[in-house]
C-alpha cells in the first residue's frame, strides 16, 4: 500500500515487574506479532521506494473515518520471461477508505482497473481478534484472500491463518525471558503440496529498543538475521544479512535512519550493488514531500521518485 | 416366470441401491459446488460492496459527518 501511513499497530507490552534483582518468570511482557518480529529493521532498510510522481491527499472525515486519494505516475514494471523487466508507464487513480475504532478496523483501497485491496480487523475480546486480508480484482483465479484468528495471551501469542488456494498456518511466539522471545511456525501451501517449519529468535535490550537482533529460518531456505541499534534518538543503524540455503543466495545490506526537525531520511546500502535513500520533508503543516531514490548499479537500474503528501 | 421376476426385482433393488450411492456422492457434489457457488458471489459482494461499507459504516460513526464534509476537498 504505497504513499499510505502504516496502520497503526501498537505491540501490546505489559509493564513487567521485577522483584529485588529475580526476574519475575511469570510476569513478562507480551512480544510482537510473529509478522512485527522485524520491524525495527524494516523500518530502517525498506522504506516505501517508488518511481515516477506521486501525489496522495488524506482527509480526515472524522476522528474515525478517513479518505484518501491518490495518483500515480510513472513506470511499472513488467516482469517478462527473459529474466529482464520491461517498464510500462501507467498512470492510476486509488481511491482508498479507513475506518479505525479501537475494536474495529477496515481499510479498503480501490484502483481504477478494478482491484480492491480490503483489511479488517475486529478484537472480539481482549485476547482474541479475527484479521481478514484481500486482493480481489476481475481476472479470474488472481485473487486471493487470507483469514487470520489471533490469541494474546499474558506473554505468549499465538496465530492461526487460513487462505483461499488452501493455504494453512500457523505460528506461536513466546517472551522467554525479559528480553529474549522465541516462536515457531508451520505452513501447509495446498495448491503446491509444500509444507514448511520455520523458527524465529528476537532479542531486545529494553523497552526503548536501544539495540534489537532478531533472527528466522525456515524450511523454504531462507535465513533472515538482523540487527538494529539505536545509537541515538535520532538516528539508528540497522543491517540486515538474507541467506537461502537452498538456492544459495546471499544479501547483506546496511542503513540508516535519521530523523531531523522537520524531516526524515533513511537510507541503505546493498550488497547486491543497490542504493537506495527515502527523504520525507515536512514543508508546512499538511505538506510533505517525498523524494526517493533507488540506484542499482549492478543492473543499471535507475529509479527516482518524487511526490507530495498532503493531509 | 418367477425367475424373470425375481430377476426384475433384484435388478430393481440393484437399480435402487445404485442409485442411492451415486445420490450420497452427488450429495457430497451439491454440497461442494454450493459452496463454490456462494464463494463466488461473496468475492463479487465483497468487491463492489466494501468500500460502500465502510463509507456508510464511517458516515454513521460518532462525530456525525454530512455528505459535503466526505465530498469536498476542503
Amino acid at each position: 500500500m504505497a504513499g499510505f501511513p502504516p496502520p497503526i499497530f501498537t505491540p501490546q507490552v505489559d509493564v513487567k515487574t521485577k522483584i529485588g534483582e529475580k526476574v519475575d518468570y511469570s510476569n513478562l511482557p507480551c512480544p510482537l506479532i510473529y509478522e512485527e518480529l522485524h520491524r525495527e529493521a524494516y523500518m530502517s532498510l525498506k522504506p516505501e521506494l517508488f518511481e515516477g510522481f506521486r501525489f496522495d491527499y488524506n482527509k480526515m472525515v472524522n476522528e474515525k473515518f478517513f479518505v484518501t486519494h491518490s495518483v500515480l505516475m510513472g513506470p511499472t514494471e513488467v516482469p517478462t520471461q527473459h529474466s529482464e523487466v520491461i517498464k510500462i508507464p501507467t498512470a492510476s487513480y486509488d481511491f482508498g477508505a479507513i475506518f479505525v475504532d479501537p475494536k474495529l478496523m477496515l481499510l479498503g483501497r480501490v484502483t481504477t482497473d478494478g482491484r480492491l485491496n480490503a483489511r479488517g480487523k475486529c478484537d472480539l475480546t481482549e485476547n482474541f481478534s479475527i484479521k481478514g486480508t484481500a486482493q480481489l480484482t476481475n481476472e479470474e483465479h488472481m485473487s486471493q484472500g487470507q483469514l487470520t484468528f489471533d490469541y494474546k495471551g499474558s506473554d505468549y501469542r499465538t496465530q492461526l491463518q487460513v487462505g483461499n488456494g488452501s493455504i494453512y498456518g500457523a505460528n506461536y511466539i513466546q517472551h522467554v525471558t525479559p528480553h529474549l522471545s522465541l516462536g515457531g511456525e508451520v505452513f501447509w501451501i495446498g495448491q503446491n503440496r509444500k509444507s514448511g517449519v520455520g523458527y524465529t529468535a528476537r532479542y531486545e535490550t529494553d523497552k526503548m529498543c536501544h539495540q534489537v537482533a532478531s533472527g528466522q529460518v525456515s524450511s523454504n531456505g531462507l535465513a533472515v538475521m538482523n540487527y538494529v541499534q539505536k545509537v541515538t534518538e535520532k538516528l539508528s543503524l540497522a543491517t540486515d544479512f538474507i541467506y537461502n540455503y537452498i538456492s544459495k543466495d546471499v544479501t547483506a545490506s546496511v542503513g540508516y535512519d535519521r530523523m531531523f526537525k522537520q524531516s526524515r531520511l533513511r537510507g541503505k546500502i546493498d550488497s547486491n550493488g543497490v542504493v537506495a535513500a527515502y527523504l520525507e520533508e515536512q514543508l508546512s503543516a499538511g505538506l510533505r514531500l517525498l523524494l526517493s531514490a533507488e540506484v542499482d548499479h549492478v543492473k543499471k537500474d535507475y529509479k527516482f521518485g518524487f511526490g507530495v503528501n498532503v493531509s | 416366470m418367477e425367475s424373470t421376476i425375481s430377476l426384475k426385482t433384484k435388478g430393481k433393488g440393484k437399480g435402487s441401491k445404485g442409485a442411492s450411492s451415486s445420490d450420497d456422492k452427488s450429495k457430497f457434489d451439491i454440497v461442494k459446488e454450493w459452496s463454490n457457488w456462494s464463494l463466488k458471489k461473496a468475492k463479487v459482494a465483497t468487491h463492489y460492496g466494501f468500500i460502500p461499507l465502510i463509507i456508510i459504516i464511517g458516515m454513521n460513526s460518532d462525530p456525525k459527518p454530512n455528505l459535503f464534509q466526505l465530498l469536498s476537498p476542503v
